[in-house]
């Protein structure tokens, strides 16, 4: 791979546009002058069950600027001869407008993406509507978007080398509407991994979400990285066996140092990550309803304000800090003013495609978009093993993206460690 | 044969014995404003811990009653410094009781920490990962291996037991309603008492 590039993973595994199955139904050619009448009363007593996504009319264009127009009459039978079996009312209909019956081929299934329509539309008019679930970047992503999308999964893939021994899945929960890192988190199943970035981390993401919202994503993914490049392994060709998302069941074949008192079989990336995310919700919003929040806000102003005469002249300059430090609060209640249900409006972004527990846990807080840059053969869960996303009955639905990581972001930084030993 | 039959009647109360700390799992639940769910985790004969529903406290929507009492498990056997052989030998014999069949997540992670038995009150028609939308505990048992990598551990699954006690305490739930629930994006149709 030469560039980035972010490709969507759809609800459904993809069918060539040119082997979509097909249903028969009976049309017939008609005179133009008649079509309309003859397409209301067809929608009275034929309706297409199922197929609403067929249209009932085709228009052709034939030799001599005329229009040649053909209408479906009904769905054929699939048992017997079906022009035997057309339907009483529509019989009436086909001999009061003389009409002679033809079977034809149209798709089973409305298109979903927009060559699957323009294919389907070769055979019989289809209507299209892209996914009614309206989540940004399914039809495409800006150039700006793009790179704000390219700079956190780089993040994310920086995170997963960053342990000591073992390359491991990573997570990245961003807010994409400031373009801001909400939390991290890296696999902790096994007794050696050490947490410590994280913890670090994890506060630089408290003081960044209260203080400078108004930060460039790039300038901050860039302070990331320079945060990590110091600890790179040799990476991809290493094995990936610390990743528990590809070996869930591992865990009990790990040799475990019996001191080691930080391993557990359920802690992935992104278990962790929405712990961590959990926490944080709780960290700034300590209580739940917003007029307490308000009381909060009165009472520390109050408590600021009293202080002992010796520190008088600095409890002045500290209430100075204290309304700035309101006002830029008051700047970031535009975006924090509603708190979050869990992670809705979140991304999360996983180095390595996760496995169904960790997939069906960002379901369950409801994360809007996934950006995984590695598929998962032993047990992906968003389209190589289970498709997710796929899931009709679930009560919520994000959208899921690969992200296809240039070679030389991933050998670049093989030299940089290489270097840097 | 009168011996035989009381056995056959005590094997069979068998699960409805640990369903009762289940349910008073679930019910605590329900009274703190929490989806109604709990369960236990029994070996030989002994319940080993519980666990219920918490996703509201926490504000982690994964935190269900399955993987509270799983964490129960894992923070006491660290504390006896057993080791991941010795933690993976015991869940083998490990039965859950559960007044709800796990969600795709929780089926997931019971079959990671290798459970062996699960038996559950109501199905799940919309997240169950024990038969009702996904077969997590069936589906992959009999490749377990695959060029030497564990591919998945089934576990046997019985569901269906104390179901109508477990679909009252939701519909207790839902009539009081969830206070945590985002705002429907359709208003709820408040239907008159008739």
């Amino acid at each position: 791979m030469e560039n980035w590039e972010i490709v969507h993973v759809p609800d459904n595994p993809p069918i060539p546009p040119d082997q979509q199955p097909t249903v028969d139904v009976i049309a017939s050619f008609v005179d133009p002058k008649v079509a309309n009448t003859l397409v209301r009363r067809l929608n009275q007593i034929a309706q297409l069950e199922n197929l609403r996504h067929v249209k009932r009319v085709k228009k052709k264009f034939v030799e001599g600027g005329r229009t040649q127009l053909s209408v479906i009459l009904c769905l054929a039978s699939e048992i017997g001869n079906p022009l035997e079996s057309i339907p009483h009312d529509v019989q009436e209909l086909m001999n009061s407008y003389q009409l002679s019956p033809f079977i034809t081929k149209v798709c089973k299934y409305a298109a979903l993406s927009k060559e699957e329509w323009e294919e389907q539309c070769k055979l019989w008019p289809t209507s299209y509507h892209p996914p009614t679930y309206n989540i940004d970047g399914i039809t495409g992503f800006s150039e700006e978007d793009s790179q704000s999308v390219f700079g956190f999964m780089k993040y994310a893939i920086q995170l997963a080398k960053s342990g000591d021994k073992m390359v491991v899945n990573a997570a990245v929960i961003v807010d994409p509407s400031v373009k801001q890192v909400i939390t991290t988190a890296c696999d902790q199943t096994c007794p050696w991994y050490t947490p410590a970035n994280n913890t670090t981390l994890e506060t630089y993401c408290f003081e960044k979400t209260e203080a400078s919202v108004s930060q460039s994503q790039s300038d901050g993914v860039f302070s990331y990285e320079t945060l990590h490049s110091n600890s790179l392994p040799h990476f991809p060709k290493q094995l990936n066996t610390g990743v528990c998302c590809l070996y869930p069941w591992g865990w009990a074949e790990q040799q475990s140092d019996t001191n080691s008192c930080s391993w557990h079989p359920l802690r992935h990336a992104a278990i962790v990550a929405i712990e961590s995310s959990a926490a944080r919700d709780i960290h700034l919003f300590p209580s739940l309803g917003k007029i307490q929040d308000k009381y909060a806000e009165t009472e520390h102003i109050h408590s600021s304000s009293v202080g002992s005469p010796a520190k008088r002249q600095k409890t002045h300059s500290t209430k100075v800090n204290d309304e700035a430090h309101l006002d830029s609060n008051d700047e970031g209640s535009s975006s924090l003013s509603v708190r979050p249900y869990l992670c809705t409006g979140f991304d999360i972004y996983l180095a390595w495609e996760p496995c169904i527990m960790c997939a069906m846990a960002l379901v369950h807080q409801r994360i809007r978009r996934i950006f995984f840059a590695f598929p998962n053969p032993n047990a992906g869960a968003l389209g190589t093993v289970h498709r997710l996303q796929g899931e009709r009955s679930l009560n919520h639905h994000y959208a899921v993206f690969r992200v296809l990581v240039p070679e030389e972001v991933l050998s670049r930084d093989e030299t940089a460690a290489a270097e840097y030993n | 044969m009168c011996i035989a039959s009381l056995y056959f009647i005590l094997l069979d109360m068998y699960p409805f014995f640990f369903f009762s700390f289940s349910y008073s799992g679930a019910k605590l639940a329900l009274d703190s404003l929490e989806v109604p769910v709990g369960c236990v985790i029994v070996e030989d004969g002994k319940v080993i811990a519980s666990g219920r529903n918490r996703t509201n406290e926490t504000r982690n929507a994964t935190r269900h009653a399955e993987m509270e009492a799983i964490d129960t498990l894992l923070e006491q056997w660290r504390e006896k410094r057993l080791s991941t052989s010795e933690v993976a030998e015991i869940f083998s014999k490990c039965n859950l009781y559960v007044t709800c069949e796990p969600c795709i997540m929780c089926a997931a992670a019971l079959s990671i920490v290798g459970i062996e038995e699960v038996f559950y009150g109501c199905a799940n028609d919309k997240f169950g990962g024990c038969g009702s939308i996904l077969s997590l505990h069936s589906s992959s048992s009999e490749a377990l291996m695959s060029g030497g990598v564990p591919q998945g551990k089934g576990f046997k699954c019985t569901g269906g037991i104390m179901a109508s006690e477990a679909v009252s305490l939701f519909r207790n739930f839902y009539e009081q309603g969830n206070p945590n629930a985002p705002k429907p994006h359709r208003p709820l149709t408040h239907q008159a008492i008739q």
